[in-house]
């Protein structure tokens, strides 16, 4: 490449462009014998000596072609002329031919105006042709029931009647047409008011009418009372209807004949009266509307309709053809209805949703209370129970969720409108808020009755505070969140408005609170009863030398047990204090120990106080309340020796079963430390016994 | 005594036995008896409270018979008491029970001069003229309470745990019998005279019910009751001092009930703001729209129950209108169960309510709520 660009600019190359000939000459001087700069000279002369020549040539041969080009020139300049004298010829002629056409359409001026002269005569003969034929045309139409020709053809003529009526001959023909038109009319009105015609024959008929002037008031009125007529005799076989069909042949009845029919009636009347003020007709089919709305809500309450996809085509087909109506109509009060309808169904359908989930649960409630009641507590495990609960409702309420959810498919008349997507999403989040709202009821029901009468078992309350709870913690959410990814994927970018979570949460949780309450004072009360009756029932006076803790107290023991594994199923409570306090053993303070001022240190304790949410903390509860119960029982009481003492073994029994329930030892440890200083003051001989033997008479026991 | 300030008064004994001193219409004065099962160890204890100084003073009596369960002033003699009480002899090791109408040797608390003075700070307990004594058939039967006939003073009510009897106090014996009926022979556990009705009814708290017995037939058919008043034992009751079917109950179920016995369905009204079992319930006879519960819990509550006191008359709506329904007030200064609270019979605002660690305290009415029930 480089040799090639070096070639070019080469100065000594003799073809090339830079070629300088003081250098070349050098060059060659320089390089060169004497002999070859001779040959190159002689080379040189012959080269430039045959470029001279090829040049001569060339100039030759163009000079021949410039000659023969002029040639040509001057040859086209002479045929011009001779075209130019020919057109000169051409536009004489022209002229000559305008002014003879002129001369023509002159002579023939008159003769063209008879002719048009001869053929108005004839029309107007036409006419009164048609005149004196007339009345037998209208006859003749009238019997081959062509009434619309009869009409066409007397308007037509009844101008020119009116015009020339005066004159004898046609007077005649004016009293036959009239008399004959009248009789037509009565026909028509005749027709009208029977009832075998169909609309667009009425429309027809009050159309002729119409023409034959007849004034516009009370042919509206005839119309509109006739058409009234028509419309009640079908809202009477659609009504007829209701109880015997589903919603899908009813609404194909409806739209067929009587919405049909309206369509008609509302558009001829239009058509004929073309009164863009009147009132009459949107009143009217408000009228007649508002009796197939009432209908339609009747049939879409009718329990074989309540299936969601027959209800939803029914109410598609319905709604298509409202809104094909509306066109029609152009009634507000119409489309708002129309929209009012489907909203009202959407509604409808939730709160059928709800109700079913409410007493779906009951019923599944019901069994589980069976159940429970029938085994014992050990064999069922309450977290199933909860959790097949939890997953029954949830599954419900997203079972209805995802049902209301096909009044949003893409392919219904209403399921893209914005409204009906909101009423869609208010709808869902009723029933999520109302499953919620009945189940707290129901719990807080329960809890009341549990108070009152013994018969649902705690081991229920429990399940149902946690459910109440899981569902304050977990189900509302989730549930919500399902909701907007079904409403995203059906309808994006909705969103739920005025969803008032704080109210269903604050109900769930009083709920679970009630319920936590109940089975708490039910447990010690229970457990109180025991240890009252058998305070109350016993001679401590008397009592013998104790040989073990008194069997009511292993019952107490085992009740509280029960709860508390029962609870601990459920509520798992957080680490446990370590309990090496657990072993030891209460001594009574004495009884000069019991003043005020050692209570000033001990915090006040309340026995019947809202449960906490937790194993420890319920089974604290229950303990209060039977624990307070025996110090109670006790201070009624008076004690001999030996009573004492076996009071000191049963508190001693209680205390060392009882620490590993609730975490708050120091509860457990005043109330039995209380019942115990309480026995040692109704005791008429205050001597306990030697811890050592109390521990030993316990083990044995 | 200022707003919201109570007296307190301190005892050595444990106590469950409080009354006001009916018959006295001037000073307030509560009697107070001890519970100890040490012999020769329980007294009376008279306190008056000095309204002008707010000063306390008390005078102390030997009661040497028992420990005492429960005390009633008379209504018909300012010095005249009545208690129930409880004895051990350690020879037959048996407990005994009985009743005792005693005489105080005089009312006046309050020293007159120094001499008066001086006897009264050597506490030196004074004894009480013993006037009768009665006692039941079956020595271990126990014996609930005794109640003063509201206008015979010769009548007392006794209830036993298993029967009621109406004996005269001179004699002392039974003039009238009531067992109750049923094969579960409940026991009684209290009661009280109906002071309508001709003063012939008494009605005894029976576990969870409540029966009234017409006196005057020896019949074991209660003439009412109210069964299930309490979904715990029924521990108290009182009767409106003013509406004639109306009574209040109290009970194991921390729940105060009203009720109207004529229809002893569901009470007319019904609160649960103790904590624990409600020991005692008192209508002020002044004003029947405040009531006083003692509650094992250690409070007294102060409760208004207007809505149930409310008359056809101007008068009582527009008393109804200032009160609402509800706990007025909590006292807290007890620290152990209380067991009895008592208005005082002389001063319609002052009330008294002791505690089983022996503490008696004297409290008021919130003036704001007196002013609102007077004017």
């Amino acid at each position: 490449m480089g040799d090639i660009q070096e070639a070019i600019d080469n100065p000594l190359d003799i073809d090339g462009s830079n070629f300088n000939a003081d250098l070349y000459l050098e060059n060659v001087m320089k390089r060169a014998t004497l002999r070859q700069i001779m040959d190159k000279e002689a080379e040189i002369v012959t080269q430039s000596q045959f470029l001279q020549s090829e040049m001569q040539t060339l100039v030759y041969e163009n000079y021949n072609k410039f000659i023969s080009a002029t040639d040509t020139v001057r040859k086209m300049r002479s045929d011009f002329r001779i075209m130019q004298e020919e057109m000169n010829k051409l536009s004489e002629n022209i002229n000559k031919i305008t002014s003879f056409s002129a001369q023509i359409s002159e002579s023939l001026k008159e003769s063209g105006n008879n002719v048009s002269r001869l053929c108005g005569t004839r029309q107007l003969l036409d006419k009164l042709q048609f005149l004196f034929l007339l009345p037998s045309q209208l006859n003749k139409a009238i019997i081959e029931s062509r009434y619309a020709d009869a009409v066409h053809d007397y308007t037509h003529a009844q101008r020119v009647l009116q015009k020339y009526g005066n004159q004898p001959s046609f007077q005649s023909i004016q009293t036959e047409c009239s008399e004959i038109i009248y009789g037509l009319k009565k026909t028509l009105r005749d027709r009208l008011l029977s009832p075998e015609t169909s609309a667009s024959e009425l429309a027809e008929c009050v159309g002729l009418l119409r023409q034959l002037q007849e004034t516009d008031s009370s042919l509206k009125d005839i119309f509109l009372s006739c058409a009234e007529s028509r419309l009640d005799k079908h809202l009477q076989t659609l009504s007829g209807m209701v109880e015997s069909t589903d919603i899908l042949e009813w609404v194909e009845k409806c739209n067929q004949t009587l919405l049909a029919d309206l369509g008609i009636i509302i558009s001829c009347y239009h058509e004929m009266f073309q009164d863009k003020e009147d009132t009459n007709i949107p009143e009217f089919a408000d009228k007649i509307m508002l009796q197939v709305f009432h209908l339609f809500e009747e049939v879409a309450k009718r329990p074989d309709n309540v299936g969601t996809e027959i209800l939803i085509r029914g109410l598609d087909k319905f709604f298509r053809k409202l809104q094909a109506m509306t066109e029609i109509i152009s009634s507000e009060t119409m489309s708002n209805k129309a929209t009012e309808i489907v909203i009202q169904c959407i509604n409808n359908k939730a709160t059928i949703q709800y109700q079913s989930i409410q007493t779906q649960f009951k019923e599944s409630l019901m069994k589980v209370r069976l159940s429970l009641a029938s085994k014992s507590t050990e064999n069922t495990d309450l977290k199933d129970i909860l959790n097949s609960l939890q997953v029954y409702l949830m599954q419900k309420v997203q079972a209805s969720l995802l049902d209301l959810m096909a009044f949003l498919q893409n392919n219904l008349s209403f399921g893209l409108k914005s409204w009906c997507a909101k009423a869609v999403a208010d709808t869902c989040w009723k029933v999520i808020s109302e499953t919620m709202a009945n189940l707290s009821e129901m719990v807080k029901k329960m809890a009341c009755l549990q108070t009152s009468n013994n018969n649902i078992p705690f081991e229920l309350l429990l399940i149902l505070a946690k459910l109440c709870l899981e569902m304050q913690e977990n189900g509302v959410t989730t549930l919500h969140s399902h909701l907007l990814k079904l409403l995203e994927e059906a309808a994006p970018g909705l969103t739920i408005e005025n969803k008032d979570t704080n109210s269903i949460m604050v109900n769930l949780s009083t709920a679970a609170q009630s319920a936590l309450d109940s089975e708490v004072i039910f447990i010690g009360q229970t457990a109180a009863q025991m240890l009252r009756v058998s305070v109350l029932a016993r001679d401590w006076l008397r009592a013998p030398e104790p040989r073990g803790p008194r069997a009511v107290c292993r019952r107490v023991v085992e009740t509280l047990a029960s709860a508390d594994s029962a609870a601990s199923q459920l509520f798992p409570t957080s680490v446990k204090p370590s309990s090496d306090s657990s072993r030891r053993t209460i001594w009574s303070r004495a009884p000069s120990s019991f003043s005020p001022i050692n209570r000033i240190f001990s915090e006040r304790i309340e026995v019947f106080s809202p449960a906490g949410a937790d194993r420890a903390a319920l089974s604290n509860g229950a303990l209060k309340v039977a624990l307070k119960a025996l110090v109670e029982c006790v201070r009624l009481r008076t004690f001999g020796r030996h009573g004492l003492q076996q009071l000191q073994v049963d508190v001693h029994f209680l205390q060392q079963r009882l620490s590993c329930m609730g975490n708050d030892e120091r509860l457990l440890n005043a109330l039995l430390e209380d019942a115990l200083s309480s026995a040692q003051l109704r005791c008429v001989d205050p001597q306990l016994m030697e811890p050592s033997i109390v521990d030993i008479i316990c083990e044995r026991g | 005594m200022e707003e919201g300030n109570s007296i307190i008064y301190g005892l050595e004994h444990q106590t469950r036995a409080l009354s006001p001193q009916y018959g006295e219409s001037d000073a307030i004065r509560f009697l107070i008896g001890t519970q100890n099962l040490k012999p020769q160890a329980n007294q009376v204890h008279v306190v008056e409270l000095e309204e002008d100084t707010g000063a306390l003073h008390t005078k102390v009596f030997k009661h040497e018979i028992g420990e005492i369960w429960h005390l009633r002033c008379s209504p018909h003699d300012v010095a005249t008491l009545l208690t129930t009480h409880n004895a051990f002899d350690p020879n037959s090791s048996q407990c005994t029970m009985g009743v005792t109408i005693f005489k105080l040797p005089t009312v006046e608390v309050i020293p007159k001069d120094l001499d008066d003075l001086s006897a009264i700070q050597g506490r030196n307990a004074e004894d009480m003229e013993l006037l009768k004594t009665i006692t039941s058939e079956k020595p271990e039967e126990e014996i609930r309470c005794a109640e003063w006939h509201p206008t015979d003073p010769n009548r007392i009510g006794v209830v036993y745990e298993g029967s009621l009897r109406v004996h005269d106090v001179n004699t002392g014996a039974a003039v009238a019998t009531t067992a109750p009926e049923g094969r579960a022979r409940l026991k009684f556990t209290g009661g009280k005279w109906n002071p309508h009705q001709g003063h012939t009814q008494f009605a005894v708290l029976q576990d969870m019910h409540i029966k009234c017995y017409d006196t005057r037939a020896d019949s074991n058919k209660p003439s009412w009751s109210i069964d299930n008043a309490h979904r715990q034992l029924a521990r108290d009751l009182d009767f409106n001092p003013n509406r004639q079917f109306h009574l209040a109950t109290a009970g194991d179920d921390a729940a105060l009930n009203i009720w109207d016995y004529r229809n002893g369905k569901e009470p007319i009204f019904n609160r649960t703001d103790h904590s624990h079992w409600v020991w005692s319930v008192r209508y002020n006879s002044y004003h029947e729209q405040l009531l006083l519960t003692g509650s094992s819990d250690a409070r007294a509550l102060l409760t208004a129950a207007a809505s149930v006191c409310r008359d056809l008359d101007d008068e009582a709506a527009r008393l109804s209108q200032v009160l609402e329904d509800g706990v007025l007030q909590s006292y807290e200064q007890h620290e152990d169960s209380v067991y009895c609270a008592e208005w005082s019979a002389a001063e319609p605002w002052t009330f008294a309510s002791l505690s089983y660690d022996a503490r008696l305290v004297l409290s008021r009415v919130p003036r704001h709520f007196k002013y609102k029930i007077l004017l």
